[in-house]
């Protein structure tokens, strides 16, 4: 049998001995290991199946910040309607500024928005337009946080009933409920 | 690699045909990336008020001979709720229920509930309750009554009360439990 020079040899490129040692794994426990790709990949499609069984593709409700919402057990489920959000003195309606409710927590007493008022009255109007001979639903969501006092959820309640939003709908998270 | 075999062969060109798996595991971490950043982890819900905005009386609506009943319920005092029963002016029965706020902090949102208050209003409507028949197209109405600076959750904490008292209602052909109030608030 022939003799031949050695050829290449794995890991001898490692210039420093005791790195070489080290992955080597003379005496010790080796630097690297195995990954299974078979259960990697199983893990991976569960949890891809996983995410997109709880996928909502209408998207979820903005949330205005600053905002934190009570919770509550006897709850319906949410509908697409104009949200009116209040957060510390600000009013927006469907994230843009509406008004503000400085004057109602100064005065204490119970006032219309004006411009929350305004704005829901043009949004009535253009619903009307836009689904002629249909009945209006009069539907609103508020988004009020948690700390705000009665006065001005009062007022903002007032405010959409006159302005043709009677059905008003308190925006809060959902509670599991009960079993009675 | 990994390869997926499809049989055949003898000869001919293999029918094998190998998945590169760094582009699949690469697609695999994208979607789950994807899906993480647009999960919606906060369950949102509604809970329901009446405004009860006095509007023009329609063509087909009976003029009702006597006002109906309703419950008031007060939430002024910081240790009880009062329950008042009232047609028209007229006040049929009051009751007080020992108020306890029991709030509960998850994280910076609180939950408030009046488990008490739930089962007397629901006693009371099943005592007192006008329209309790599954054919009942009329739901009976609660008018709460709180003080200007309650905050928020609070009113939550008792709306979530009232509506625990559920009454059967047909839609339909089918029976389902609705909530046995309509909820509005009290102006003064």
């Amino acid at each position: 049998m022939p003799v031949h020079n050695p050829g290449r040899r794995l890991m001898h490129g490692i210039g420093l001995k005791f790195v070489r040692r080290k992955v080597l794994g003379h005496g010790s426990r080796a630097v690297t290991a195995n990954l299974s790709l078979t259960s990697m990949i199983d893990f991976l499609v569960v949890v891809v199946v996983f995410l997109l069984m709880t996928f909502s593709a209408s998207g979820e409700t903005p949330l205005t910040k600053g905002v934190h919402l009570p919770k509550a057990e006897n709850t319906s489920d949410m509908v697409d309607a104009p949200i009116v959000a209040i957060a510390g003195s600000q009013v927006f309606v469907d994230g843009a500024p509406s008004g503000n409710t400085r004057a109602i927590e100064d005065s204490k007493r119970l006032q219309r928005v004006d411009e929350l008022f305004n704005i829901l009255k043009g949004k009535r109007e253009l619903w009307k337009q836009l689904h002629p001979g249909r009945d209006f639903p009069g539907v609103v969501l508020l988004q009020v946080d948690q700390d705000v006092q009665a006065i001005v959820v009062k007022s903002i309640f007032q405010t959409a009933a006159f302005a043709g939003y009677p059905n008003v709908g308190f925006m809060v998270g959902d509670l599991p409920k009960n079993k009675h | 690699m990994a390869g997926i075999d499809v049989g055949g062969g003898g000869g001919k060109r293999a029918l094998d045909s190998e998945i590169n798996m760094i582009p699949m595991i690469d697609l695999l971490m994208v979607t789950i990336s994807f899906l993480l950043l647009t999960a919606v982890w906060t369950h949102m819900a509604r809970i329901n008020a009446d405004a009860q905005v006095p509007g023009p009386p329609r063509v087909d609506e009976v003029t009702p001979t006597e006002p109906e009943k309703q419950l008031h319920i007060e939430m002024r005092a910081t240790d009880k709720f009062v329950l008042i029963w009232k047609q028209g002016n007229t006040v049929v029965n009051t009751i007080d229920v020992p108020r306890q706020d029991n709030v509960q902090s998850a994280g910076n949102v609180k939950v408030v509930r009046y488990p008490d208050l739930a089962a007397k209003i629901q006693a009371e409507w099943q005592m007192s309750g006008t329209h309790r028949d599954a054919s009942d197209k009329k739901i009976d109405q609660a008018i709460l009554h709180t003080d200007n600076e309650t905050p928020y959750m609070y009113i939550i904490g008792v709306i979530d009360a009232i509506y625990q008292a559920h009454r059967p209602y047909n839609v339909g052909t089918k029976v389902e439990q609705v909530p046995s109030f309509n909820v509005t608030f009290s102006v003064n």
